[in-house]
């Protein structure tokens, strides 16, 4: 855990709601946290309590109705899309349940995808050691259908890691792996997460992946249960 | 009962997706197409065959290259018929430094028997008038025009003074389909007085009768009974709506094709929305199939939602043939005269059947392969996806695409070019895009980011690109082919003709006025001066065998074998012929010889050595075939299919045709020679040019709206295939967006990715005008050096990229609005 005066992350009364046929629905109350830089953070949850939101706030995807996001310096909810896309460009990396890569696209040109968008003049070498990283330099030309799910996730991984982003959000990362490759992906993570010195944003279901984290929080129905050092509790 | 409503009810929960939306539009958009062009086709050809007695200008009449013996107008007037006579030629008229050539019919004071003259005066009041009296003439609205004139004022025709008496707004008999030159009425009196129908003359002889059906039955059975005179022929109203028919047909087999190219590409749109809809509906099905639904009551199910879309489309689509009908006949109609008829009904309801017949096979295959999800699918949906057994049935849209083009085209020749045409398109189409997106993904690592991503976008769906860049080249290929490549195509004929090829030619010239005539064209600006022998003749025998004894089983070699013969002789082998079996027979051979054009050659199956004897007057000539020739009939100057040794045909009666060239502006000197040679017509062939490319201009405006169908049905398969992939691009675009993507990013790359396709689209297109441009350069206007014009062309290109590249940008605006939030919620 790395000790700093002010954290990296910051929530403040963040509120959310949506409209449906039954009048406003409160996806999210009133949730405070702090995550430093550097720590590993779990979001967890039962189906429907509002993590996934919550790491779409926190990853600036989305705004909240009421509070506060700070990501660095910036005040997410002060910026417009635009703006929060290009913070996402430069401080943000994702890693999804269903990994998310573009099918037409080689391992290779889906790492590169990143750094293209931020016009980076060596995307493809910066790529190259990403995927060296996740041990798939050798498959660097395949296309995703021609890759195991595992494989997908790593190329992910790659992808998420490549722009050497502040903070890296996972959503379920292991959620459509088996129990072993999951857990080497899991393995990968925390070790890229560790070499990087990078925050990690976790929101699973698994408490087991949950307790590797530093801490976490626990959500239900858009409330904070718990919050502290052993989010697995 | 129950299931139509549950159809209903589908449909109006499913109204608003994009598939079902693009289905409607392509299937009103076919329906449209097809009924429209069916219409309008069917209203002119209804216009002209309802009034065939009305269009020769009586019951029953006799057409000769010489005026018809009395005999038959006394047998006529014995019956109790009124007749009448007419005349007609082609003649120059004179006004005002200006001169024009004009299609003239002299008539007499009986004329019309049948059908009204209509005459504009001087202050444009409409009236129905009677035949000119000797004196006067009437104009049509273009000969007053070409003239700079007015009724009232005098003009001179044939060498006489006559006032124009009235403007010419409609006669019966109103002359060919879209007539070269302007029409003019003048009395028949008048062109007997100027020589005009002097022995030789180019006129064209008509008696025409009118009365009681039993008399003119009555009639017509005594002249079966006589021999008719050389040359002469019936003319009766089925005779000339049979004409007109086969005329029309092949006139309108262009149009109902052009049309049908919509319907298709209308097809691909549907198959496409197809295809999208019946993805959709997979677990849907599969569910419908768990909670017990037969797969009987499931395939009602989606036909009653079909049917229920298709109905409504299909009568807006009749509903909108029928307005754009109107609205063209009010464009399109004066170009075929006035021919008052009622909108008619039955061709765009037989649209609306063609159009159901696209949707039934473009639409069916992948609504028909649903019925094979299994109830299992709703656990597992890749069971669903994996469905392969109906395959074959993506057969069936091209069947009906093939059924549909032989139907229209009534020919299986036309229908299998056209078939080629298309598969040969969509092939370059295909081969271009496939090339083009293997050297941009091999140049792309170097490129503009954004570049890539819209490369990588089209790859991702390349066959889907690639059916886009076909549907929208084949628009564009026709449309090009007509505004671009027929223009140039004509100009660059034009522009071939050496310097020195006649502008005008006199026919009707005799062997007396030979000299006269000579000086006189030398003595107002004339050069390459030419005169060719003219006798009128007819074939008798061939290889001895009388010609009315040889069973021709081709009409038309029939016809040529009835016709009147034009022949002549010249000791040297004309410009623009070319001798290709035999040997120039030269001046003196021992035997009379023959020299045959290949046309002949083909049409009686002709071979060196076989005889032909020919009846000219009271003269006989037997000829030996001593060469064949190609003839350069495009050359403008004066060639003949026949053309006979000069020792053996000099003392057949005959007249000489004089071919001469005359500069531009020099035309009303002719006026003193018309004047003194009252005796021959003239001929402008620049006039005629003219009219050729002004025929072809209004043709091609009024054609090229109804291409403009292909383009927007080009349009549609777009639409079609963006509604097909929008569920996908809102995917990569919200990926994208979680990435840091700006909008502005994502619009670049769409912007390259629908640039590149419409790069695609239209340099198939241009490439494919372009060499049909050559093609028909080379085989229909003998310019073997034809280059299209690749300026225009490359700018069509340039526009097509821009247009799909901002319709491509208009269709995936709201995809680049897509919420990043849209990834997490899909896991």
């Amino acid at each position: 855990m790395n000790d700093s005066s002010r954290p990296l992350l910051q929530a403040c009364d963040v509120s959310k709601s949506v409209s449906g046929p039954e009048g406003r629905l409160d996806i999210l109350c009133k949730i405070n946290l702090q995550i430093q830089s550097g720590e590993s953070f779990a979001i967890v949850g039962a189906s429907g309590s509002g993590k996934t939101t919550l790491l779409g706030l926190l990853a600036g995807l989305d705004t909240p109705d009421s509070g506060s996001i700070r990501l660095q310096d910036h005040a997410l909810e002060q910026l417009d899309e635009e703006a929060r896309a290009d913070l996402r460009r430069n401080l943000v990396g994702f890693v999804f349940q269903s990994f998310h890569l573009l099918p037409a696209l080689t391992a290779e040109e889906n790492v590169m995808l990143p750094l293209e968008l931020e016009g980076s003049p060596d995307a493809r070498q910066r790529a190259r050691v990403a995927l060296q990283a996740v041990g798939l330099d050798a498959r660097r030309k395949h296309y995703p259908a021609q890759l195991s799910g595992g494989e997908q996730q790593r190329v992910a991984i790659a992808r998420a890691f490549v722009h050497r982003p502040q903070v890296l959000f996972a959503d379920e990362p292991t959620g459509n792996l088996d129990q072993r490759t999951g857990h080497h992906i899991c393995d990968l993570l925390f070790a890229l997460n560790h070499d990087h010195q990078t925050t990690l944003v976790l929101v699973t279901h698994d408490t087991a992946l949950a307790a590797r984290c530093d801490r976490g929080i626990e959500l239900e129905e858009g409330h904070l249960l718990t919050s502290g050092n052993d989010p697995s509790a | 009962m129950k299931l139509l409503m549950l159809a209903l009810r589908t449909l109006r929960r499913e109204w608003h997706l994009p598939e079902l939306r693009t289905l409607a539009a392509s299937l009103v958009l076919a329906v449209a197409s097809l009924g429209v062009v069916a219409t309008l086709a069917a209203r002119i050809e209804r216009g002209m065959l309802a009034s065939a007695a009305e269009l020769i200008g009586g019951d029953i009449g006799i057409a000769a290259p010489q005026a018809v013996p009395a005999t038959f107008a006394t047998a006529a007037r014995q019956r109790g018929l009124a007749i009448t006579r007419t005349a007609s030629f082609p003649s120059v008229a004179f006004a005002q430094q200006k001169s024009q050539l004009l299609d003239v019919e002299a008539v007499d004071s009986q004329y019309p028997l049948r059908g009204a003259l209509e005459l504009g005066d001087a202050a444009g009041r409409i009236y129905r008038g009677r035949a000119p009296t000797p004196g006067e003439v009437y104009l049509d609205h273009r000969a007053l025009v070409a003239l700079q004139l007015k009724v009232g004022q005098r003009l001179q025709l044939g060498g006489r003074e006559l006032t124009i008496g009235a403007e010419l707004r409609r006669q019966p008999d109103g002359g060919e389909l879209l007539a070269l030159a302007p029409r003019a009425l003048m009395s028949l009196a008048d062109a007997t007085r100027a020589g005009l129908l002097g022995v030789g003359s180019r006129a064209r002889h008509r008696l025409l009768l009118a009365g009681p059906p039993g008399a003119v039955q009555n009639w017509r059975q005594w002249v079966r009974q006589i021999t008719l005179p050389q040359g002469a022929e019936l003319v009766t109203p089925e005779q000339t709506r049979q004409r007109m028919r086969s005329a029309f047909d092949r006139a309108g087999a262009f149009l109902r094709l052009t049309a049908l190219l919509s319907a298709l590409l209308a097809g691909v749109a549907i198959a496409l929305a197809a295809q999208r809809y019946a993805r959709r509906k997979r677990l849907e099905v599969a569910l419908l199939r768990a909670l017990g639904s037969s797969r009987k009551r499931v395939a009602g199910l989606l036909l009653g939602t079909l049917g229920a879309l298709a109905l409504p489309a299909v009568a807006v689509g009749v509903l909108v043939a029928l307005g754009l009908a109107q609205l063209a006949w009010l464009f399109a109609g004066p170009l075929f005269g006035d021919l008052p008829t009622g909108l008619p009904l039955v061709p765009s309801l037989a649209a609306a059947a063609t159009g159901l017949a696209v949707l039934a096979g473009f639409a069916l295959p992948p609504l028909v392969r649903l019925l094979d999800v299994p109830p299992v699918a709703v656990f597992r949906q890749s069971v669903a996806r994996r469905i392969r057994r109906f395959d074959a049935l993506y057969l069936f849209p091209v069947l009906v695409a093939l059924g549909l083009i032989w139907g229209q085209s009534n020919s299986l020749r036309l229908a299998g070019m056209l078939a080629a045409s298309l598969a040969g398109v969509a092939l370059l189409a295909a081969l271009l895009a496939g090339s083009l997106l293997w050297l941009a993904r091999r140049m792309a690592p170097g490129a503009h980011p954004a570049l890539r991503l819209g490369l990588a976008a089209l790859a991702r769906r390349r066959s889907l690109s690639v059916i886009q860049a076909t549907a929208l080249s084949l628009g564009l290929c026709a449309l090009l082919l007509l505004a671009v490549v027929a223009p140039a195509l004509l100009q660059g004929w034009r522009q071939e003709l050496p310097a020195d090829t006649p502008n005008w030619f006199a026919i009707n010239l005799q062997e007396g006025q030979r000299a006269g005539f000579g000086q006189a064209v030398g003595g107002i600006g004339g050069e390459h001066l030419n005169m060719l022998p003219l006798a009128v003749g007819k074939l008798t025998a061939i290889n001895d065998q009388p010609i009315d004894r040889i069973h021709f089983s081709n009409p038309r070699t029939k016809d040529s074998a009835d016709r009147q013969l034009r022949l002549s002789w010249s000791a040297t082998l004309p410009a623009a012929n070319q001798v290709i079996a035999g040997s120039w027979a030269g001046a003196h051979p021992d035997h009379a010889e023959v020299s045959i054009d290949t046309v002949w050659r083909d049409r009686f199956d002709l071979k060196l050595g076989d005889r032909l004897r020919f009846r000219v007057g009271e003269r006989s000539i037997d000829a030996r075939i001593s060469s064949i020739r190609k003839v350069d009939w495009s050359s403008f100057r004066v060639n003949f299919f026949l053309l006979l040794d000069p020792a053996h045909a000099a003392d057949l009666p005959h007249t000489w045709l004089a071919s001469f060239y005359l500069p531009r502006g020099h035309a009303q000197a002719l006026a003193s020679l018309s004047r003194d040679y009252t005796n021959l017509s003239l001929i402008d062939v620049d006039a005629l040019l003219d009219r050729v490319r002004e025929i072809v201009d209004r043709v091609g405006s009024a054609v090229r709206w109804i291409l403009g169908f292909s383009l927007l049905a080009g349009a549609l398969v777009l639409a079609a295939a963006l509604a097909s992939s929008a569920a996908e691009r809102r995917h990569e675009a919200a990926l994208l967006r979680t990435l840091g993507a700006r909008r502005a990013q994502l619009r670049a790359a769409a912007a390259c990715e629908f640039a590149f396709l419409g790069l695609v689209a239209g340099l198939t297109a241009a490439l494919g005008a372009a060499a049909a441009g050559v093609w028909l350069g080379r085989a229909v206007f003998h310019l073997n050096g034809f280059v299209p014009p690749l300026e225009p062309l490359l700018l069509a290109t340039f526009i097509c990229a821009v247009t799909i590249m901002l319709l491509g940008l208009a269709g995936t605006r709201q995809v680049t609005r897509t919420s990043p939030m849209r990834l997490l919620r899909e896991g």
